[in-house]
């Protein structure tokens, strides 16, 4: 082989090389060093690559798993901001993603297809933990308590005017003077079994006598808020928006809707060659409350905050980790 | 003389004997294919979360919000389009020509859906036609361009034998100009109307209804039935308003042009 091909060999391979780097993630946005996570010997240099969907609660999530594994001193890649629920759950499938934040209602319903929620936190998790680990081969970790899922919301104004703060108590003004409790909803909240036609009957008032004025899942927190188009709104609970128009979200009193707590979830092969994983997530996870991720999506949504450097903030503050 | 009524009858194409025949079989057409899809979507076991849509009531109720929310946009597209075509086809009004046809051009370029939510925040309402204005503005351009082709494209000879005839500027509008135009403002009005009955697909998100609300539900919920149900029913309203486009260019037309 003359020099001049073995040159031209060796800049394919390593252009091949490099690309197989940059098939697998990129590194984490921004370095950080031990705090109340130490370096931990099973973790040491492990390749783990870490994934998220695509919205910024789940990034801010995937960047608070990255930084939580980087302090532990594992080697890990960034693979958050995937497309959309199922693209996500496939990465983890095939192996691409070693580990991702994922709600328990949300594989309850979308992954393994059960159409009506479990009302107990508890059950279901351990519902979800137990079905996707026989059916699957995923393990599911100890949940933490925030809880991503459908409210009713209304303005402060309108919770002193009807007095209304709990779903029985909305449910008793629907049947009363259903024009006072103009609900907007997006559609599919409104077609959901797990959404507003379940929360009808188990509140149990009529879904027909209801006013529900359809707008974009965007404009219901605006909606809201002004008071002229609805009284009360769809929201999502740990959305930074309910910070930001001040709205208050009422009492699910019946436990009525789903729960979405985040749990670490990985393939089973990949938490028996790192079962260190659940004991450095475990405080993290159970730091991650709805005020926190509110607070957390707020900074990021309505204050235009870079979600990595929201996420190192929020752990160096908590002192998870320092800052480097 | 003869070159006028060449270009005046380009302008009607519901002339050749294909187009006949098309305006003939279209609704057929696609009343098979609606009711096919209707019988397909209804004639299975839907799960209660489609059942929420998938009901007689609720789909005839869609299918006339979007027939209204189409109706009202021609109205608006049809009583601004024409006038302000017309206003900028006179003499002294020319230089007003660059500012409506810009205004046009950006309404059409600008997306429908950026449209819809920007007038619910100046506006802070929603409803009907918080939904019908900003598909309004994004189906005028067709009608306005058209008008003012089919009055730029009369014959000057034609004009000044009207003169000639001692009619006045009005007569010679409404005897000359705008019945030799109509022609090309039906085709526009045509293009406008599937426009925007495929635009109203969007105006569910500011509340006012439509079969985009089955649309974006089935899309949401990757539940296909309500997905192709709501897409295959609206391409069978935009097919349906085409053909009323068709017949109103073949009966509405001059019928010297014919």
């Amino acid at each position: 082989m003359s020099p001049r091909r073995a040159v031209a060999v060796l800049a394919a391979l390593t252009l091949l090389l490099t690309a197989c780097g940059l098939g697998s993630g990129s590194t984490v946005p921004l370095q950080v060093g031990p705090g109340s996570i130490k370096p931990t010997p099973g973790l040491e240099g492990v390749k783990i690559t870490v994934g998220s969907k695509e919205y910024t609660e789940q990034v801010i999530l995937g960047y608070i798993l990255e930084y939580t594994l980087a302090a532990a001193g594992a080697d890990v890649r960034d693979l958050t901001g995937i497309v959309g629920s199922r693209s996500t759950r496939g990465a983890q499938l095939s192996g691409q993603v070693d580990v991702a934040y994922e709600f328990t209602g949300n594989a309850w319903i979308n992954y393994l297809g059960h159409e009506k929620p479990i009302g107990d936190t508890r059950k279901q998790f351990e519902a979800v933990r137990d079905e996707d680990l026989a059916r699957n081969g995923m393990v599911w970790l100890e949940p933490g308590p925030m809880d991503d899922t459908y409210a009713l919301a209304a303005s402060k104004r309108t919770v002193e005017r009807t007095g209304v703060r709990t779903l029985s108590e909305y449910a008793a003004l629907v049947q009363r003077d259903p024009a006072a409790a103009r609900t907007c909803v997006d559609t599919e909240f409104r077609a959901r079994q797990d959404g507003f036609p379940g929360m009808a009957a188990a509140y149990g008032f009529d879904p027909a006598r209801a006013v529900t004025p359809i707008l974009q899942v965007g404009i219901i927190y605006q909606a809201t808020a002004d008071g002229t188009q609805c009284d009360f709104g769809e929201v999502f609970t740990t959305d930074g928006r309910i910070a930001a128009l001040d709205l208050a979200v009422l009492t699910d009193d019946k436990q009525f809707f789903a729960h979405y707590n985040p749990s670490v979830t990985m393939k089973q092969s990949f938490f028996d060659a790192h079962p260190e994983i659940a004991e450095v997530t475990a405080p993290v996870t159970a730091a991650l409350t709805n005020d926190v991720v509110i607070e957390l999506n707020k900074q990021v949504d309505v204050e235009g905050r870079d979600p990595s450097v929201v996420a190192r903030d929020w752990m160096v503050s908590r002192g998870f980790v320092t800052a480097r | 003389m003869s070159t006028a009524t060449e270009t005046a009858t380009a302008g009607a194409p519901a002339t050749t004997p294909a187009e006949r025949i098309r305006l003939f079989i279209q609704p057929v057409l696609v009343l098979i294919v609606a009711a096919a899809v209707v019988f397909w979507a209804f004639d299975r076991d839907l799960t209660a979360t489609q059942k929420e849509n998938i009901n007689a009531g609720n789909v005839a109720t869609l299918i006339w919000q979007h027939l209204l929310i189409t109706a009202a946009v021609t109205a608006i597209v049809v009583l601004v389009g024409v006038p302000l075509g017309v206003l900028v086809t006179r003499p002294g009004a020319k230089a007003l020509r660059p500012l409506f046809i810009g205004i046009a051009n950006v309404g059409q370029a600008a997306p429908a859906i950026g449209l819809l939510v920007l007038l619910f925040l100046l506006t802070a309402r929603t409803g009907f036609w918080i939904g019908v204005a900003p598909i309004a503005l994004y189906s005028l351009l067709p009608v306005l361009s058209s008008t003012i082709l089919g009055i730029d494209q009369v014959d000057r000879s034609l004009m000044d034998a009207g003169l000639g005839q001692g009619m006045s500027r009005v007569a010679l509008l409404a005897r000359v100009e705008l019945p030799l135009a109509v022609p090309y403002i039906l085709a526009g009005l045509r293009t406008s109307l599937v426009l925007a009955v495929g635009t109203a697909t969007l105006s569910f998100l500011v509340n006012a209804g439509g079969l985009g609300i089955l649309i974006d539900t089935g899309y949401k919920l990757q539940d296909n039935v309500t997905l192709i149900l709501g897409s295959v029913l609206a391409v069978c309203l935009a097919l349906l308003m085409d053909w009323l486009g068709g017949l109103a260019e073949f009966y509405v037309g001059p019928k010297g042009l014919r």
